[in-house]
């Protein structure tokens, strides 16, 4: 049974309906990231978990218990903002206490335990001192410790990690997935950057236009896309139609193409990263061969890119430095067979 | 270098028009009420001011002074919270509603006390509807007293308390109030712990206004008040202007220039009490 349960969510504003029929499943001790572009919806699926408002329709099942109309100081789930939300008329201390003050902990074992939140976070000594006498990287420890001292059922991080800069996101993401396979707890995370959601998460949902697309591992989803949507945002540029004919698959040009994967079906979209095309000289002889003619390159500093045009459309490649193709110049292409995915096509 | 000093002339000729007007039509004349009651005859003396606070008279007033305007700051509070954190969280049309709150200022105050004693008057409608309605036989008397005095001074200074305490409010993120939530607080713990405090320096700042205002008021208590009801404000025009006797008149005066200033410093430091970190 999964510990957290969206059955039929509808939720929004009036006409304007951000999620509609949504259905989430989280088991129990998973890190799971929502991942889409602003607006997706992903941040108000957030928002109804942790009880920030209600949805219009359907349910809401934690631990087996219906919690939809349950009011948020209730819910103990850990909630972290993107703006950090600290109080800022009261210390490192005071901040982390709240919870434990609402749950009317003891003098002693709040001040352990916040003690032992901080040391956690690696902000020994820190105390005393006032929110806004802090870096954006204490600030966000601050709010992870506030959040993860009332031992919560949930943890629930709205992007926590946007207003830092680079270097320090990428420390933080580590320091935060570290911490919840100590604690163990199950979190939910919400997030636009596709690194960062798949170096922490054991799953990732993508979600567009108020649905998941695609909820798998973050390997599954980076080696096989779903849908056309979620392979452009897991990398894959150059996508192009295959029909079975006569037991082969065939592109619109009539070139016959290796593809390692055995799906079964008609037609398809198939997509291949830059990277797994390789660029030969024209009339080279190579499996599964696109003749081309280069209209860009690219400098990308280890790679070069070209822009191909090729009786199929435009193919993005990126090839090693060494071999340089000059704009105009005529070119094979050859795809990588198990580098081709097959994508079920819309028509 | 160059650039700084330019920068420092240029300041200096923002500042002065305006230092040149305040210090020549206010600070002189006040300085000159200063000296005028420590040294009526050239010899220093605390005379006026030993005559002034030995004066029951004067220790009434006084004493209803602070006490109306004190009550009418606290009035205001009450009634301009509340408003404010409607206007702040929860009003969709913020615009039209502030308007509304401040609505009261494009009148003058000799209106509004007009006004008031039509709705307080024997005859008025809060006199008529409280005969009809049977709790009282005979219409009471609800002008020229402290009553009236403090309906005015709320009407003729909710709009600063109000205004004040959104400008602080709408800076306080909405965030705040969730993540109080998400740790367990309820919605009234969560306005007590979080938005009360961090809107303390809003209600300072309002309750100074409203204090001064109430304090230096005129013609409210003059319209709205009665002889007996002398507030010190109506008390420096008589002996000013009645008995032309202009000493004993800015005596009064500096009492309640350094009335004003403790109360505020009182109301400062009760801020810091409640949010170390307010302004």
């Amino acid at each position: 049974m999964p510990l957290l349960e969206l059955k039929n969510i509808t939720a929004g504003y009036g006409k304007n309906i951000i999620l509609r029929d949504f259905n989430l499943q989280v088991e129990r001790g998973q890190f799971v990231s929502l991942l889409g572009s602003s607006g997706c919806g992903k941040t108000t699926t957030l928002r109804l978990i942790a009880g920030f408002s209600e949805p219009n329709a359907g349910s809401i099942i934690f631990d087996g218990r219906d919690i939809t109309h349950v009011p948020l100081h209730k819910r103990n789930f850990g909630f972290v903002f993107q703006s950090y939300a600290l109080f800022p008329h009261m210390t490192v201390f005071d901040n982390v206490a709240f919870g434990l003050k609402m749950r009317k902990v003891s003098k002693e074992e709040t001040k352990r335990r916040v003690m032992e939140m901080l040391a956690l976070v690696d902000l020994n000594g820190f105390e005393k001192r006032y929110p806004r006498e802090m870096s954006g990287g204490q600030r966000q420890r601050v709010a992870l410790a506030r959040a993860m001292v009332i031992r919560p059922d949930l943890m629930l991080f709205d992007e926590p990690l946007s207003n830092l800069d680079a270097k320090l996101r990428v420390k933080m993401r580590v320091e935060i997935r570290r911490i919840q396979q100590e604690l163990g707890f199950t979190a939910i995370y919400v997030t636009h950057d596709q690194e960062e959601c798949f170096a922490i998460s054991d799953q990732v949902a993508i979600m567009n236009q108020g649905v998941i697309e695609q909820m798998d591992s973050p390997a599954h989803i980076f080696n096989g896309p779903k849908t056309e949507f979620i392979a452009h945002f897991v990398g894959f540029e150059n996508f192009f139609d295959l029909t079975r004919q006569n037991g082969s698959l065939t592109t619109a040009s009539g070139a016959v193409m290796a593809v390692a994967s055995d799906r079964p079906g008609e037609r398809f979209k198939a997509c291949i990263r830059p990277e797994d095309v390789q660029i030969h000289p024209a009339e080279a002889d190579v499996p599964n061969a696109l003749p081309g003619e280069v209209l860009v390159t690219t400098f990308l500093g280890r790679n070069i890119q070209y822009n191909v045009r090729t009786p199929v459309g435009e193919f993005a490649v990126k090839a090693e430095q060494g071999n340089v193709y000059s704009i105009g110049s005529g070119v094979t292409l050859s795809l990588i067979a198990n580098k081709i995915i097959l994508i079920d096509s819309k028509e | 270098m160059l650039r700084d000093r330019m920068g420092k002339r240029v300041w200096l000729l923002l500042i002065l028009p305006g230092a040149l007007f305040v210090a020549v039509f206010m600070l002189i004349p006040l300085f000159s009420i200063v000296i005028s009651t420590f040294f009526p005859e050239n010899t220093f003396t605390l005379n006026n001011y030993g005559k002034l606070l030995e004066s029951v008279y004067f220790q009434q007033v006084f004493g209803r002074s602070v006490r109306l305007s004190l009550l009418s700051t606290l009035l205001c509070a009450l009634l301009g919270f509340p408003c404010a954190y409607y206007i702040s969280r929860y009003s969709r049309h913020k615009g039209v509603m502030m308007a509304l709150a401040v609505f009261p200022l494009f009148t003058s105050p000799v209106i509004r006390s007009f006004s008031w004693m039509v709705i307080l008057g024997r005859k008025g409608i809060v006199n008529q509807f409280l005969v009809n309605v049977g709790l009282f036989s005979r219409p009471q008397s609800l002008l020229y007293n402290e009553f009236s005095m403090t309906v005015g001074f709320v009407q003729l200074f909710l709009p600063q308390m109000i205004l004040s305490l959104l400008g602080v409010m709408d800076s306080i993120p909405e965030d705040l109030t969730e993540a109080a939530g998400s740790l367990g607080a309820p919605k009234l713990t969560a306005f007590l712990r979080i938005v009360f405090p961090l809107s303390v320096s809003g209600l300072v700042t309002g309750a100074v206004l409203v204090f001064t205002g109430c304090m230096t008021a005129y013609t409210t208590p003059q319209l709205l008040g009665a002889t007996d009801t002398q507030v010190l404000s109506t008390m420096v025009y008589q002996y000013a202007m009645s008995l032309r006797d202009w000493v004993q008149a800015s005596a009064v005066a500096m009492v309640m220039i350094v009335v004003t200033m403790l109360v505020s410093g009182v109301f400062n430091h009760l801020s810091k009490k409640i949010n170390p970190l307010a302004t």
